[in-house]
């Protein structure tokens, strides 16, 4: 393969509901990955969504730590209740020591607003810190959502994620066209048939990480589809894994 | 030497001649709920060209929502590409004049159509309502492919509903579209309880699991493959075929010889 993948968008551990046989801890998850022949992963033990994001977030620190194939992302809360989300710049200096390079939000599954008036300054610096916000559509936040929190955060470094089996180029378009720091994760765009062609074409090929979705999907699909995608090799290359690194390099902890 | 195997062939080629691709559940047009880059016949047979894509079976969605636009697209676009596409002709049991009508015309394009499309969620029917009488027996008389659109816990195309007319009509080939998306394991006791019924797995393949459940439950002899293009890419699809637990045979018999012992008579 001509492609160095960097998964934006997969997790590890035993999901609440069962899906098909998951990877269950971080070293398992690269034997996937090498069979897959996908190379490193931003990654997240899914506790951090189904349990609670107090007990997740340690669980991904502590299964990444030593794989220097695995980064990670947190889950944010709500600053006023401090259970995840602490003022001043230890929390950043934490996630650098720990290599977590992006936080993740599912504010629909853990009942609070994704809003200027709950998280005020902090995302401000979160998007001047140039963090990725991983948001997923399909767990747990809406179309509306994700358009009120780039009103409130323009400058905001945001990837959307599983952007639902449809396509959703009437949603996205805007958002891209709008906010020069939207990313789309490719798990689904691959789906769409042209979907990709047409979003480089009109937008470049720096707005595309490649993800595989895995375990929900399998990562042969989105592969196959980049690797064959009707766009230059180094718009693949971007998208399959540079566009990534770059956005992990400007992170200024 | 080392014989590569089919996840390499794709990954290397995106195509493989040795194993060519029937598409059996397909679309074409512009529809309301989606903007398509990709919708027209020439784009289409360009993404089917792309991945090895041998033949597509399809119904247009202006057919299936619109009766002042009808079957004529259908027949347009097969006769633009003979090679390449074959149609389903699009029932609409809103629509019991335009059914007569087309059932009437059917014999007139044996270079066209393959069988029958009915989407029953959409056009709120039950499958098993007197309005789509005609067109079922219609098929049965012919031993057609008819293709329904099937969803889990519908009361218009459910697995109880598809039991009932897999019973009525078993000369007909169904072909459940989706296969019953979500009541996998409806779906799989239908497929051992009744021969004449054959997975699709359109919608199917974006969830891990579900094809080697099908495969595990009944052998990999009664799944078809389709993608309902121009909404999803070949690729993509073929590489959940790739990816699933399960053997190249397998991989053979779902992405073309199933198909090709279906279609033998139309082409
Ligand atoms: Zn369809």
């Amino acid at each position: 393969m001509d492609l160095d993948f960097y998964d934006a968008n997969l997790y590890f551990g035993r999901p609440t509901r069962e899906v098909y046989n998951p990877a269950r801890d971080a070293s398992e998850l690269l034997r996937r990955l090498d069979g897959y022949g996908v190379h490193q992963a931003l990654a997240y033990h899914v506790a951090e969504r189904d349990v609670s994001p107090v007990a997740g977030n340690a669980m991904t620190s502590r299964e990444i730590a030593g794989h220097d194939r695995l980064w990670g992302c947190w889950t944010i809360l709500p600053p006023q209740t401090r259970e995840v989300v602490q003022q001043g710049a230890e929390f950043f200096a934490q996630m650098k020591q720990q290599r977590i390079i992006a936080l993740r939000a599912f504010p629909g599954l853990h009942n609070y607003l994704l809003q200027r008036t709950v998280f005020g300054k902090w995302l401000d610096e979160v998007s001047e810190r140039q963090i990725p916000v991983l948001l997923s559509i399909e767990h747990g936040v809406s179309w509306p959502v994700a358009y009120s929190l780039l009103t409130d955060y323009p400058l905001l470094t945001c990837v959307l994620c599983d952007i639902g089996i449809w396509g959703v180029d009437r949603y996205t378009w805007p958002l891209l066209e709008q906010y020069p720091n939207v990313y789309l994760e490719t798990s689904l765009v691959a789906l769409e048939d042209g979907g990709m062609e047409a979003i480089v074409r009109r937008y470049g090929a720096d707005r595309l990480l490649f993800g595989s979705g895995f375990p929900d999907r399998y990562p042969e699909s989105a592969i196959l589809q980049l690797l064959h995608a009707d766009i230059t090799l180094d718009d693949r290359r971007r998208i399959a894994g540079g566009n990534l690194k770059r956005l992990a390099e400007q992170v200024q902890y | 030497m080392h014989q590569p195997n089919l996840k390499e062939a794709f990954y290397a080629l995106g195509r493989v001649p040795d194993c060519p691709v029937y598409d059996l559940h397909a679309h074409m047009g512009s529809y309301l709920g989606i903007s398509f880059p990709r919708a027209e016949a020439p784009d289409m047979i360009n993404a089917m060209d792309r991945a090895g894509v041998r033949l597509l079976v399809f119904c247009h969605h202006h057919t299936l929502h619109s009766p002042d636009i009808g079957n004529a697209v259908n027949v347009e676009a097969v006769r633009s590409y003979p090679d390449r596409l074959r149609a389903y002709c699009g029932i609409n049991p809103n629509y019991p004049d335009v059914i007569a009508h087309d059932l009437d015309a059917f014999d007139q394009y044996p270079d066209v159509y393959v069988g029958l499309k009915m989407l029953a969620d959409y056009h709120a029917y039950a499958l098993t309502d007197e309005r789509y009488r005609p067109a079922w027996e219609f098929a049965e008389r012919r031993k057609l492919l008819v293709l329904i659109h099937t969803w889990g816990h519908s009361l218009y195309d459910g697995p109880e509903v598809v039991r009932k007319v897999a019973e009525r009509y078993p000369r007909t080939t169904i072909l459940m579209g989706h296969s019953c998306h979500g009541e996998w394991d409806k779906a799989v006791a239908l497929v051992k309880d009744f021969p004449n019924v054959y997975f699709e797995l359109c919608a199917v393949l974006d969830e891990r699991g579900v094809l080697e459940k099908f495969v595990g439950e009944t052998g990999s002899e009664r799944i078809v493959f389709g993608t309902d293009l121009p909404w999803f890419n070949h690729h993509y699809y073929i590489g959940s075929v790739l990816g699933a637990d399960i053997n190249d045979e397998d991989r053979h018999n779902i992405l073309h010889r199933n198909a090709e012992r279906l279609l033998v008579r139309y082409l």
